[in-house]
C-alpha cells in the first residue's frame, strides 16, 4: 500500500464512487432483462459490474487496484441502500478478486487487451462461483446455468474488458491522466 | 437510542455474520421470523422517519417476489417430487415452492438486516471506526471518504456539462436511442473533471499535512465498549433459538445439497 500514491487513492476512491453509482443505475436495466429472459437476463449485462476494477487497473497498474476498487465500489452500492443488501459487499470483493487474479497471473506487467479481457472473464468466472452458491442457481436447470455461464464470460470480456479499455483510452486523450500509468504510456507512444 | 450509539463496526460485523449464516439456510419459515425480529429491533431501538424505511423495503419486497418466481419457473424439474400444488392454475412440485419461498425470504431478510444498518449508522463514523477498530489504512479511508464526498458534486457537474451542450446546440434527446447516447457524451466531460478535481483534493490533504501515517491522532475516537456486544449477543441469540425451536419442531433445513 506504500507504493501507492495519495492522488491515486483519492482518484481510485471517486472512479469506485462513480461506477458504484452506474452499477446501481443498471440493476433496474438488468431487472427488465430478467423479465424477457428469466435469470439469464442479469448475465448478458454482467460485464457493467467489473468494469470499474478493469478501468482502474488499467488506469494505476498497482498491485491491488482491480480488488480495491471494486470493492470501495460495492460498498459505496450498500452505503447508497440497493435491493441485494450488504452481502453486495462480498459479492464485489470477489468480483474484484477475479480481475486481479489475470492482473497477478501477468506479475502486474501486461495491460493489453488480452488481459483486460482476461480479467473480464475471470471476474465473470468468480461471480458465477459466488452466485452459483448465493443465489441458488443450482435449483435451475444444468443446460440453463451454462447458458448463463457463457452469457456471463462473453458480457464480462466485452463489456468489461473491451469497453473499459475504451472508455479509459479516451479518458488519457483528453489528457486529465496525464500523471498516472496510462497516461504517461500515452504520451510515450504518441512522442514517439 | 441504543443501534445509534452501537459502535458502527462491530454492527457492521454482526450484519455480516447473520448474513452469512442465513445464506445456509434452506427453509423458508427461519428467515421470515428473522425479518420480524429484525424489523422489530430496528423500530424499537432506532429513530427514524418511519416512512423512509416503508419506501425502502417496497422494492426489496419486489425483489424478492421476482426471485420466488424465477426459482419455480427455472427450477430444475429433474429433482421435483411427484406432489404437486396448484398456484395460479398451474401446477407445481411442492418442493420447489418451498425452496422458493426460502430463497425469496432470505432477499427480504437480507434486506431488512441492511436496513438496520443504513437507518441507524453514520457513515462518517463507520468509516472513522473502520480505521480504529479494523485498522483500515488511513490513506485509503480518507481517500474514500473524500471520494464520497464528491457524490453531491458530481450531480451539479452533470447539470453542468449538459447545460453546456445545450448552449452549443445539441438537442434534448427524444427518443430512448439518443437519450443513451446522450448520456456517452456525457460519461468522458463528466469522469475527467472529477478525476481533474480528485488529484486537486489529494494535494490539498498532502498540503495540510496529511501523510497517511497509521499514528496519528483522532477528534472523535471510536470505542468498543461491553455494551456494543449486547447486539451481537440479541442478533446471534435469536438466530440461535430460531434454529433450535424449528428443529425441535422439524421445519428447519440446513443446505444439504438439495438444489
Amino acid at each position: 500500500m506504500n507504493s501507492w500514491k495519495l492522488k491515486e487513492i483519492v482518484v481510485m476512491s471517486v472512479l469506485s464512487v462513480v461506477f458504484a453509482v452506474v452499477y446501481l443505475a443498471f440493476l433496474p436495466v438488468g431487472k427488465i432483462l430478467v423479465g424477457f429472459f428469466g435469470p439469464i437476463g442479469y448475465d448478458l449485462i454482467f460485464g457493467i459490474w467489473f468494469i470499474v476494477s478493469i478501468i482502474a487497473a488499467y488506469i494505476i497498474r498497482k498491485p491491488g487496484a482491480a480488488f480495491l476498487s471494486e470493492t470501495i465500489a460495492a460498498a459505496v452500492e450498500v452505503l447508497l441502500g440497493n435491493a441485494v443488501g450488504p452481502m453486495l459487499l462480498v459479492s464485489g470483493m470477489i468480483q474484484g478478486l477475479g480481475a486481479e487474479s489475470a492482473f497477478a497471473m501477468t506479475r502486474y506487467k501486461r495491460y493489453d487487451l488480452f488481459t483486460l479481457m482476461l480479467a473480464g472473464v475471470m471476474a465473470a468466472v468468480f461471480s458465477f462461483v459466488w452466485g452459483y452458491f448465493l443465489s441458488g442457481y443450482a435449483a435451475l436447470s444444468t443446460g440453463y446455468v451454462a447458458a448463463m455461464f457463457i452469457a456471463r464470460i462473453i458480457s464480462g470480456a466485452i463489456i468489461s474488458g473491451v469497453a473499459g479499455k475504451a472508455l479509459s483510452d479516451a479518458l488519457a486523450k483528453t489528457g486529465v491522466l496525464s500523471s498516472f500509468a496510462l497516461g504517461k504510456e500515452h504520451r510515450r507512444k504518441h512522442a514517439a | 437510542m441504543f443501534l445509534h450509539d452501537l459502535n458502527p463496526t462491530v454492527k457492521a460485523l454482526t450484519i455480516i455474520g447473520a448474513v452469512f449464516l442465513l445464506a445456509f439456510v434452506f427453509d423458508p419459515v427461519t428467515p421470515l421470523l428473522y425479518i420480524v425480529w429484525t424489523v422489530l429491533v430496528t423500530f424499537l431501538f432506532g429513530t427514524f422517519k418511519k416512512r423512509y424505511y416503508l419506501y425502502y423495503f417496497i422494492p426489496f419486497t419486489l425483489f424478492a417476489f421476482g426471485m420466488f418466481w424465477t426459482t419455480i419457473v427455472f427450477s430444475d424439474t429433474a429433482s421435483a417430487t411427484s406432489e404437486t400444488v396448484s398456484f395460479l392454475g398451474m401446477e407445481f412440485p411442492t418442493e420447489d415452492i418451498w425452496t422458493a419461498a426460502a430463497l425469496g425470504l432470505r432477499v427480504l431478510a437480507f434486506a431488512s438486516l441492511s436496513l438496520l444498518f443504513l437507518f441507524t449508522t453514520n457513515m462518517v463514523h463507520f468509516i472513522l471506526s473502520l480505521i480504529q477498530q479494523l485498522k483500515l489504512p488511513p490513506k485509503i479511508a480518507y481517500g474514500v471518504l473524500a471520494g464520497y464526498r464528491f457524490l453531491p458534486m458530481l450531480k451539479t457537474e452533470f447539470q453542468q456539462i449538459r447545460a453546456a451542450h445545450r448552449i452549443r446546440g445539441v438537442n434534448r434527446p427524444d427518443s430512448w436511442k439518443e437519450k443513451l447516447l446522450q448520456y456517452q457524451r456525457f460519461a468522458i466531460p463528466l469522469l475527467a473533471g472529477a478525476i481533474r478535481k480528485a488529484e486537486r483534493t489529494a494535494i490539498a490533504m498532502e498540503s495540510k499535512g496529511f501523510t497517511g501515517a497509521k499514528a496519528r491522532t483522532f477528534y472523535r475516537p471510536m470505542r468498543v465498549q461491553w455494551k456494543d456486544w449486547l447486539f451481537p449477543v440479541m442478533m446471534f441469540g435469536m438466530l440461535g433459538v430460531t434454529i433450535a425451536v424449528l428443529l425441535y419442531f422439524g421445519y428447519f433445513s440446513w443446505y444439504d445439497g438439495q438444489l
